[in-house]
C-alpha cells in the first residue's frame, strides 16, 4: 500500500505546522523545490530594484553637469546597485538553481539538511530586509572636510561607500551615520545565510547521490554546484571576519584599518579580495553549469570533453583564489606581488578558454535547434568571451593602472556578470521552465525577450569601454561638458531604457504562460539528465522510487542507441518508456517519508536582524529580543524530529533520520 | 556503527596520549622561560611543537587517523588553502614600506 | 540506518552529520586563519601605549591551557563510554568536559578583566583591538560548546538516555569541542609564547 507519510499533530512539545496549501505552508516548508522558487521570485524582485537604481544613475549621467540627483544620493545608488545585484540577486537566483535543480540531478528526495536549507533562505530574507531598512533607518551625514550637502534625502540615506567597502574611507570619519553599519552587518547576515547553503550542498552532492551516480556521471551544472559550494565555504569566513573588524572600528573605537590608530587599510582590500575574486566565480560558474546542460540538449550531441569542463571548473574555483590582488593594482602592493598577480590573472584565462571551446565543440557540427534556451546560451558565449578578454587586459599591470576605476573596467564586469551570468540564468529559467510549472512558456515573446535584451544590453554596456579609455571616471555623479563625452553616455542610457523593456517582456511572457501556457509535454527538450525521467510539474516526492543511473547522460542513453555508422538512433521503445515514466512517477508504489514543515526556522533567523540593529544602537533590549528568538528557535529545533517514526511491517525500526 | 569504531583506541591509550600532550605543553612552556638560553631557535621549536600537538588532537581524539579518505582530504585541504593564502598576505604586508 | 527509506544513503560510507560537520570545521580553519592572520600582521609593527607582554600572566594562562587541553581528553572519554553503551559514565564524563570549559572561560574573562584594569583595553592600541577580537572569538566558541554540552548532558538525563545515532548527536559536539581546544593549542603559542 501506498501512502505519503504526513507529519502528526502533536509529535513534539510545540504544535507542528501541517497546512499544505496558503501562506503558512510556504513559511514552514522545508521542501526544496518550494524554497528553490521562493529564492528564484525574491531574487528576481532584489532584481528588478536593482535595475531601477541602474536606471535612475543612468538619468542622472544622460546629461552633462545633471542635477537629477545630488551627489549624495548618486553615492547611495550605485552602491545599492552593486551590493543589490550581487548579494541580493546573483547569488540567490543561483541558489534558486541549485535548490530545485540538485535533488533532482542526482536523484535525490531532498538536500542532506531540509531545515538547514530552509534557515538559510529565512535568513538570506531577513538579510536582505535589513539591508534595505536602511531607507527607512538609516542615516548617512557630510563627511569631515567633504564638500556634500549637510542634509540628504531618503534616497541618500543608504549605504554610500562602494559595494567594496574601501577603508578608510567607509570608516566613520569619511561615511558618519549608520548606513555604512547597515552594509557591514547587513552583509555579515546575507553571508551566514550562504555558508550555510553551501554546507548543506557539499554534505548533499557527496552523500545523497542515488544509485550508480557516481562522481564522473553527475551532470555538469551539478559539478559547478559543487565547485561554488567549495568557494563559498572557503572564501566567505575570510570577509565575515573583515566585517567584523568594520564594524568594531565604527562602532567600538577600534582602528583595524585606519591608519591614524597604526591600522592597515591595503589589508581591509586583501581581505575584502581574497573573498571578492572567488565571489566573481561564484556568481560565474552556475551559468557555465547551465549553458552545459542547455547546449548539448539543444545542439542533440554529447557535451564535448565532460571530464575537461568539470576538471576545468575545478581548476577556475581552484586558481581563481589566486588572483585577487589584480584588483589592487593601483593601491600600494609590491612590484614581485604585481608581477605574480598579473602571471595568475593570464593563467585563469587558460581553464575559461577551454571551456568555451569545449561548448564550441559541442555545438560545431550539431542538428541546432534555436529555442529560446538555446539563444541565451549562444549569447552567453559571445557575450562572455567579450567579457573575458577584456579581462585579461586588465592582467597587464601598467595598462591596468590605466583603466582602474574608468568606464572600462565598468563594461568589463557587467560584460561578464550580465553577458555572463545573467544571460546563462536566463537561459536556465526558460529551459526549466516546463519543469517547475508543467506549462511550455511563450516562444514567440521569449525570442523577443532575447533579441531587445542583446541590443539593449550591448548598447549600453559596448560604447562603456570607449568611454572609459576616454577616460570617464567611475562613481562621479557628473561631467563637464568640455570632455565630449555626451555622446555615447546618451546611447549608453537608451540602451538601459531598452534592458528595461525586454525585463518586461519576460515578466509578461512568465506571468501569462504560467497561467495559461500550453501544457508541457513529458519530455518537452529531448532532453539528457535525470530531472527531465519525472513528471512535471515536479511531484512533490521527486522520484517515485530511487532512480538507477547506469551512464553520464542516462536518460538520453535510455532513449537513444548507436547505428553502425555511431549515428544517435532514436529506440522505437522510447515513447514507450516517456509514458510509463510518466505512470510511474506520478503513482508511487512504496512508502514515501518526506521531511516534515517546521516553524523553526524562520523564527531562528528572525532573530539575526534583531542583533544586527543592537549592535548598530548599542541597544541592550535588542539584544535579549533577539537571542531570545534565536533561543527559542534552536530549541524548537533541538527537540523535534525531522520526520515522523516510521513503523515498518517487517521490522520496527524507531530510528530517526537526519535529524538536523 | 560497530564495525566502524573497531580500531578506535581504548581508554587507556587516550589517557597516555593525553599525558604526552600535557609534557609536550610543559616544554612549551619551558621553552618560554629559557628564551635566552635557547636563542633564535625558540619560535620554530615553539611552532613545531604545536603543530604536533594539533596533529595528536586532530588525528587520534577527533578519529580523523579513522576516517575516510574523503574527510582527510577535506580538512587537509582547508588547511592547505589557509596555509598558502594568509602566507601570501603576511609575506606581501610585511614587505610593505611602512616606515 | 533505517529502511523506512528505500532510498540510497551516503554512499561514501561516512554519516551525513558528521561530514557535514568537518565540512563546517574545514571552514573554521578560514576564520580562525584570518583572525590570526591579521594578528602576525600586527604583531610586527610599531604601536604606542601599553603591550601584552607588560599585562599577561604566563603561569595562569598556562594552568588554563592545561585545563581545555584536559577537556578534549574527559570529551573523547565521553565518546568512548557511550560507544560502550555506558550511560553514567557517558554523563559524567560529559559533565566533566563541561566543567572544565566553563572553568577556561572564567579563567578568560578574570583574564580580560585584569587586563583592563591594568589599562589594556580594546581601543588601547591596534595591538590589544586583535588581542580581543581574536580571543574573544575563541571564547565565544568555548561559550557556544559549554552550552551543547550541558544540552547533550540534559538529553542524556532522559529516560532512553544518548545514542549516537539520532538527534543532538555527542558524535559532531565532541568533533566541534576538540577543534576549538586545537584553535587554541595554536593561539596559546602564536599570542603568548612566541
Amino acid at each position: 500500500m501506498t501512502k505519503i507519510i504526513k507529519p502528526g499533530k502533536q509529535s513534539s512539545i510545540f504544535r507542528r505546522p501541517s497546512s499544505e496549501t496558503g501562506i503558512w505552508s510556504w513559511i514552514t516548508t522545508v521542501d526544496h523545490k518550494r524554497i528553490g522558487i521562493m529564492y528564484g521570485y525574491a531574487a528576481f524582485f532584489f532584481l528588478l530594484i536593482g535595475g531601477l537604481e541602474a536606471l535612475v544613475l543612468r538619468i542622472q549621467l544622460s546629461q552633462p553637469d545633471n542635477n537629477f540627483l545630488t551627489a549624495a544620493e548618486y553615492n547611495a545608488m550605485f552602491t545599492m546597485h552593486g551590493t543589490t545585484m550581487i548579494f541580493l540577486a546573483i547569488m540567490p537566483i543561483s541558489a534558486a538553481f541549485f535548490n530545485y535543480l540538485l535533488p533532482l540531478q542526482i536523484g535525490a528526495r531532498d538536500v542532506a539538511f531540509p531545515r538547514l536549507n530552509a534557515l538559510s533562505f529565512w535568513i538570506f530574507i531577513f538579510g536582505g530586509a535589513f539591508l534595505y531598512s536602511t531607507f527607512i533607518f538609516g542615516t548617512a551625514g557630510a563627511p569631515e572636510g567633504g564638500y556634500l550637502s549637510e542634509e540628504v534625502g531618503w534616497l541618500g540615506s543608504a549605504p554610500n561607500g562602494g559595494w567594496f567597502g574601501y577603508q578608510p574611507n567607509a570608516g566613520m570619519k569619511y561615511s558618519p551615520g549608520t548606513a555604512m553599519d547597515y552594509w557591514a552587518i547587513g552583509l555579515q547576515i546575507l553571508g551566514i545565510a550562504s555558508l550555510i547553503s553551501a554546507f548543506n550542498f557539499i554534505t548533499t552532492i557527496i552523500n545523497m547521490r542515488t544509485k550508480g551516480m557516481r562522481f564522473m556521471r553527475m551532470p555538469v551544472f551539478t559539478w559547478m554546484t559543487f565547485a561554488v559550494s567549495f568557494l563559498l565555504a572557503f572564501s566567505l569566513p575570510i570577509i565575515a571576519i573583515a566585517l567584523f573588524y568594520v564594524t568594531f572600528d565604527r562602532k567600538f573605537g577600534t582602528t583595524f584599518f585606519l591608519t591614524e590608530g597604526g591600522g592597515d587599510p591595503i589589508l581591509w582590500q586583501h581581505l575584502f579580495w581574497l573573498f571578492g575574486h572567488p565571489e566573481v566565480y561564484i556568481l560565474i560558474l552556475p551559468a557555465f553549469g547551465i549553458v552545459s546542460e542547455v547546449l548539448p540538449t539543444f545542439s542533440r550531441k554529447p557535451l564535448f570533453g565532460y571530464a575537461a569542463i568539470v576538471f576545468a571548473g575545478f581548476g577556475i574555483a581552484f586558481i581563481g583564489f589566486g588572483v585577487w590582488a589584480h584588483h589592487m593594482f593601483a593601491s600600494a602592493i609590491s612590484p614581485v606581488a604585481q608581477a605574480g598577480f598579473g602571471l595568475s590573472t593570464m593563467v585563469i584565462a587558460v581553464p575559461t578558454g577551454v571551456k568555451i571551446f569545449n561548448w564550441l565543440g559541442t555545438i560545431w557540427g550539431g542538428k541546432l535547434k534555436l529555442n529560446t534556451p538555446m539563444l541565451f546560451s549562444l549569447g552567453f558565449i559571445g557575450m562572455f568571451v567579450i567579457g573575458g578578454l577584456s579581462g585579461v587586459t586588465h592582467s597587464v599591470v601598467p595598462a591596468d593602472t590605466q583603466q582602474t576605476d574608468t568606464y572600462y573596467v565598468v563594461a568589463h564586469f557587467h560584460y561578464v556578470l550580465f553577458g555572463g551570468a545573467l544571460f546563462g540564468i536566463f537561459s536556465g529559467l526558460y529551459y526549466w521552465f516546463p519543469k517547475v510549472w508543467g506549462k511550455m512558456y511563450n516562444e514567440t515573446l521569449g525570442k523577443l525577450h532575447f533579441w531587445t535584451m542583446l541590443i539593449g544590453f550591448n548598447l549600453t554596456f559596448g560604447p562603456m569601454h570607449w568611454l572609459g579609455l576616454q577616460g570617464q571616471v567611475r562613481r562621479t555623479w557628473v561631467y563637464a561638458e568640455e570632455t565630449n563625452l555626451q555622446f555615447w553616455n546618451i546611447v549608453v542610457t537608451i540602451g538601459a531604457f531598452i534592458i528595461a523593456v525586454s525585463i518586461i517582456i519576460f515578466m509578461i511572457n512568465w506571468i501569462f504562460s504560467k497561467r495559461k501556457g500550453e501544457k508541457a509535454p513529458f519530455d518537452p527538450w529531448d532532453a539528457r539528465t535525470i530531472e527531465w525521467t519525472i513528471p512535471s510539474p515536479t511531484p512533490e516526492w521527486n522520484f517515485s522510487k530511487a532512480p538507477e543511473v547506469k551512464a553520464l547522460d542516462d536518460f538520453w542513453h535510455a532513449k537513444y542507441e548507436e547505428d553502425d555508422e555511431g549515428r544517435a538512433v532514436r529506440k522505437e521503445s522510447a515513447e514507450q518508456l516517456l509514458i510509463e515514466l510518466e505512470e510511474e512517477g506520478l503513482n508511487p508504489t512504496e512508502n514515501i517519508v518526506l521531511p516534515n514543515p517546521s516553524y523553526f526556522p524562520i523564527v531562528l533567523a528572525s532573530g539575526l536582524p534583531f542583533l544586527g540593529y543592537a549592535v548598530i544602537y548599542k541597544s541592550i533590549p535588542l539584544a535579549l529580543i533577539g537571542s531570545l528568538l534565536l533561543l527559542i528557535g534552536s530549541f524548537g529545533w533541538g527537540t523535534e524530529p525531522l520526520e515522523e517514526e516510521v513503523e515498518d511491517e517487517e521490522d520496527n525500526n524507531e530510528e530517526y533520520l537526519d535529524n538536523v | 556503527m560497530s564495525e566502524e569504531h573497531i580500531n578506535h583506541p581504548t581508554p587507556k591509550r587516550y589517557v597516555q596520549i593525553a599525558i604526552i600532550l600535557g609534557v609536550l605543553t610543559a616544554i612549551e612552556i619551558a621553552l618560554y622561560y629559557t628564551e635566552d638560553l635557547v636563542g633564535a631557535f625558540t619560535a620554530p621549536l615553539l611552532i613545531i611543537l604545536a603543530v604536533g600537538k594539533f596533529v595528536i588532537v586532530v588525528g587520534w581524539f577527533m578519529h580523523l587517523r579513522f576516517e575516510s579518505k574523503m574527510v582527510n582530504r577535506f580538512f587537509a585541504g582547508g588547511m592547505i588553502l589557509a596555509l598558502i593564502l594568509f602566507a601570501i598576505v603576511m609575506i606581501e604586508r610585511a614587505s610593505a614600506n611602512f616606515s | 540506518m533505517s529502511n523506512a527509506h528505500a532510498y540510497p544513503h551516503e554512499p561514501t560510507g561516512v554519516e551525513t552529520r558528521k561530514l557535514g560537520m568537518w565540512v563546517f570545521l574545514s571552514t573554521e580553519i578560514l576564520f580562525f586563519g584570518t583572525l590570526i592572520t591579521t594578528f602576525m600582521i600586527f604583531k610586527g609593527r610599531e604601536f604606542p601605549g601599553i603591550k601584552l607582554t607588560d599585562v599577561y600572566d604566563i603561569p595562569f594562562t598556562s594552568i588554563s591551557s592545561f585545563i581545555l587541553l584536559m577537556s578534549s581528553l574527559t570529551m573523547v572519554l565521553a565518546h568512548n563510554a557511550l560507544e560502550a553503551k555506558d550511560q553514567e559514565k557517558t554523563r559524567v564524563w560529559l559533565l566533566a568536559t563541561a566543567m572544565l570549559g566553563a572553568v577556561f572561560l572564567a579563567g578568560q574573562i578574570y583574564e580580560f578583566t585584569e587586563f583592563y584594569h591594568k589599562g589594556f583595553k580594546l581601543d588601547t592600541n591596534i595591538f590589544s583591538s586583535t588581542f580581543y577580537v581574536l580571543t574573544g572569538f575563541h571564547g565565544l566558541h568555548v561559550f557556544i560548546g559549554v552550552v551543547l554540552l550541558l544540552a547533550l548532558w540534559g538529553i542524556g538525563q532522559r529516560q532512553q538516555g544518548l545514542t549516537l545515532e539520532g538527534g543532538m548527536n555527542l558524535e559532531f559536539v565532541a568533533l566541534y569541542w576538540h577543534f576549538v581546544d586545537i584553535v587554541w593549542i595554536v593561539l596559546f603559542t602564536v599570542v603568548y609564547l612566541i
